[in-house]
């Protein structure tokens, strides 16, 4: 290999690192001790080479009362925030009474009152449990919450990543143990990653997009 | 009947506690319906339990006390609220109240779906393992444009939308009906007392046949059930079941429990089936009743039971007749209720009091001798084993009222049983026998004497 070509490789690296997606990873529970925190906790160091991946939490925002004054806690404001400025959002759910736990629910309406970061953001979800469907149903509702018209996110489609027996799936460095459900995840992870290259092109319509769901007004209705 | 109304918003305002308040008042000659607040519920953590806070609590309490539950939502992203699915969570945590509970489904939104989404989850929530409710399927109430749906008086304006309501609302009244009898079968006679045990309770190990050998190991097996040193901890103490099954197996009386499902799920196994005074099998264990009792029985087995169960009585009391002045066989009937004085089944327990009276008459230095005064409520066929038989037929679980006879055994009689002479008829095993002696079987209550 000549020296021209090492040197474009070695660009093309650092552009990459220079690029690197940004991606915020919602924890999409409250609780303490969490498998799908320590999914996506895998998931940053896992792939730490390819994009920069930040956890967040929605615990302790208030339970959504519909105030009057629209006022949006600023927790809520501050996921907004960072939403806003990331290439893309990865929500783990857990599963609970066959649906996405309140917690989570909660913060997607504080995310959708009056102000809309999730409009066009390319949205990966995955979600583990302790049994053995992996949080299937949860993330069946999460998908047709985040496609509301004060959401309008844009979820990848036909992708599922259900961790089963979550309580049994890491090592005690936290790393996935099973190398078929590790190859499934980072397929995806590529897919997502070229979903948000392709997202980025798909951007004609995004400031009409905002707009609309800015303008968007049950209330109008 | 007794409704809760649970209104999935906690705003200030809200179109859906609007709803659920004309429901109580325009319909209150059809519903009793209470509304619930959720309003001071906190946000359902894992890591954080508050089940029993006060808000909790609260509607825990009212939920398991109402004979059914409406409840209204609204839809926020195209799902239910955050605040209600908080509440749903808490009551599928560490207490269940909606278990087995009929729910009834009605909502409200401001667009023309009314809420047809959130309802759909809803419903799937709801049935859920965990929750565990009973949703009445086919009515959907949606109440769209809800913003132009009230006058200023907040009743509803729509004459055919008041109309629909009301008979959804006549549909789940009937629904709860039926869903709450399945949940307690209540006989209301002694003849509706399913033998067959047919029905299914809390407790009662579901997926193994009843009637097989080996119902025990199958039934631990589904259960997880312990044994050996794992320790049990008991109102009041602690054992293993070990220590358990030999403190049981040592008592100087034969047991039995029929759970309130009328199946037979316990005897202490002390002794082989043919040394015990009624004789079990370790292969009945599990059996439901009707299959360790004879045809002839069931009839007596029948009211016993539904005595107990519907508490007209605490205990009933059968001697066996027909054993010689050496042994006084007594079956006893005891109703087992829990705190709140819901019924359990039956603890038989079966013994020889003889031994225990002869032992008492030798210590203290005295004789038995016959009481002419004594009133009992043996009447003088009773004394023979085979005319009582005929007998038993016609006899009703009503008071019997024999006249005194003269009884050939103090011991016997009035002072065996404070209860009113009652003439419920069989010594014959009420939860489990193989006997087959038909001159064992009929007798009184009260008063039997077995020798002359
Ligand atoms: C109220 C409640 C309801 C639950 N319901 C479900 C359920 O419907 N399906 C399921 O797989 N797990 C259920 N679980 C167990 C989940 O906590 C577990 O599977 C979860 O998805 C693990 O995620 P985590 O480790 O991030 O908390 C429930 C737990 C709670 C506390
Ligand atoms: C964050 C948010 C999301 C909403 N999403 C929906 C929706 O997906 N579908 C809908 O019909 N109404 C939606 N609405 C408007 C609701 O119809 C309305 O808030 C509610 O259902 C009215 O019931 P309430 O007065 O009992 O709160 C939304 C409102 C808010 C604040």
């Amino acid at each position: 290999m000549n020296d021209i070509a090492q040197m474009t490789i070695k660009f093309t690296e650092i552009e990459g690192i220079f690029n690197m997606n940004k991606y915020i990873a919602l924890v999409g529970t409250n609780s303490d001790k969490s498998t799908n925190r320590e999914l996506l906790q895998f998931m940053k160091r896992h792939y730490a080479d390819q994009a920069d991946i930040e956890v967040v939490e929605i615990k302790g925002l208030p339970v959504f009362n519909k105030p009057d004054n629209m006022k949006v806690p600023d927790a809520a404001l501050a996921i907004a925030d960072k939403i806003d400025q990331s290439d893309g959002v990865i929500i783990s759910t857990p599963e609970y009474d066959h649906s996405v736990p309140a917690a989570l629910m909660n913060a997607l309406e504080w995310l959708s009152y009056g102000i809309h970061p999730f409009v066009d953001k390319p949205v990966m979800i995955t979600g583990s449990s302790y049994g053995s469907l992996g949080s299937s149903r949860a993330q069946g509702h999460l998908r047709i919450i985040l496609d509301s018209p004060e959401l309008r996110a844009r979820i990848m489609p036909s992708s599922e990543f259900l961790l089963d027996h979550s309580l049994q799936a890491f090592d005690d460095d936290g790393n996935l143990l099973d190398q078929e459900k590790l190859s499934k995840l980072d397929g995806l992870f590529a897919d997502f990653q070229t979903f948000v290259g392709l997202a980025k092109q798909l951007n004609h319509a995004t400031s009409i997009n905002r707009q609309e769901a800015s303008d968007y007004s049950w209330d109008k209705q | 009947m007794k409704l809760v109304g649970i209104a999935g918003s906690v705003a200030d305002h809200s179109y859906n506690r609007m709803l659920l308040k004309f429901i109580a008042n325009h319909f209150s000659d059809t519903v009793d319906l209470e509304i619930l607040d959720i309003n001071d519920v906190p946000m359902f953590n894992q890591s954080d339990d508050q089940t029993d806070s006060e808000p909790i609590a609260y509607l825990t309490r009212k939920i398991s006390q109402a004979d059914g539950v409406i409840i209204a939502t609204p839809e926020h992203n195209h799902t239910l609220t955050a605040s209600l699915k908080s509440v749903i969570e808490w009551l599928s945590f560490n207490v269940h109240p909606f278990s087995d509970k009929p729910v009834m489904i009605v909502g409200a939104s401001y667009y023309d779906q009314g809420s047809s989404r959130a309802q759909l989850m809803l419903r799937q929530i709801l049935e859920s393992p965990g929750v565990n409710a009973i949703v009445m399927p086919g009515n959907e109430f949606l109440l769209a444009d809800v913003k132009q749906a009230f006058d200023e008086n907040d009743n509803l304006k729509d004459a055919n939308t008041v109309k629909f309501l009301g008979s959804t609302l006549d549909k789940f009244v009937k629904f709860v009906r039926v869903i709450n009898m399945l949940n307690e079968p209540q006989p209301t006679s002694a003849e509706d007392e399913d033998l067959t045990a047919s029905s299914k309770i809390d407790t009662t190990v579901e997926g193994v046949d009843m009637g097989a050998d080996d119902w025990v190991e199958q039934a631990a097996k589904k259960v997880n059930a312990v044994e050996g040193d794992t320790y049990v901890k008991l109102d009041r103490g602690l054992l293993t079941v070990d220590q358990l099954n030999a403190f049981l197996n040592s008592m100087p009386i034969e047991l039995t429990y029929a759970d309130s499902n009328n199946q037979f799920i316990y005897y202490n196994h002390m002794l082989p089936a043919d040394k015990m005074l009624a004789p079990r099998t370790p292969a009945q264990a599990g059996d439901p009743m009707s299959m360790v009792h004879p045809a002839r029985a069931v009839k007596h087995v029948k009211e016993v039971i539904h005595m107990l169960r519907t508490g007209q009585r605490d205990e009933i009391k059968m001697p066996v007749p027909g054993n010689g002045p050496d042994k006084y066989i007594l079956h006893a009937y005891r109703a087992m209720r829990d705190s709140e004085n819901k019924y359990l089944g039956i603890n038989e327990y079966v013994e020889d009091l003889m031994p225990m009276i002869k032992w008492y008459l030798a210590k203290t230095g005295q004789k038995l001798v016959d009481d002419p005064d004594a009133v009992t409520g043996a009447s003088a066929e009773t004394t023979d084993a085979s005319t009582g038989a005929s007998s038993a037929n016609e006899r009703t679980v009503a008071p019997v009222a024999a006249p005194a006879t003269p009884e050939t055994d103090a011991s016997t009689g009035a002072s065996e049983d404070e209860e009113e002479p009652t003439s419920v008829a069989s010594a014959e095993s009420i939860s489990a026998s193989t006997e087959t002696a038909a001159d064992s079987e009929p007798d009184d209550v009260t008063g039997a004497s077995e020798d002359e």
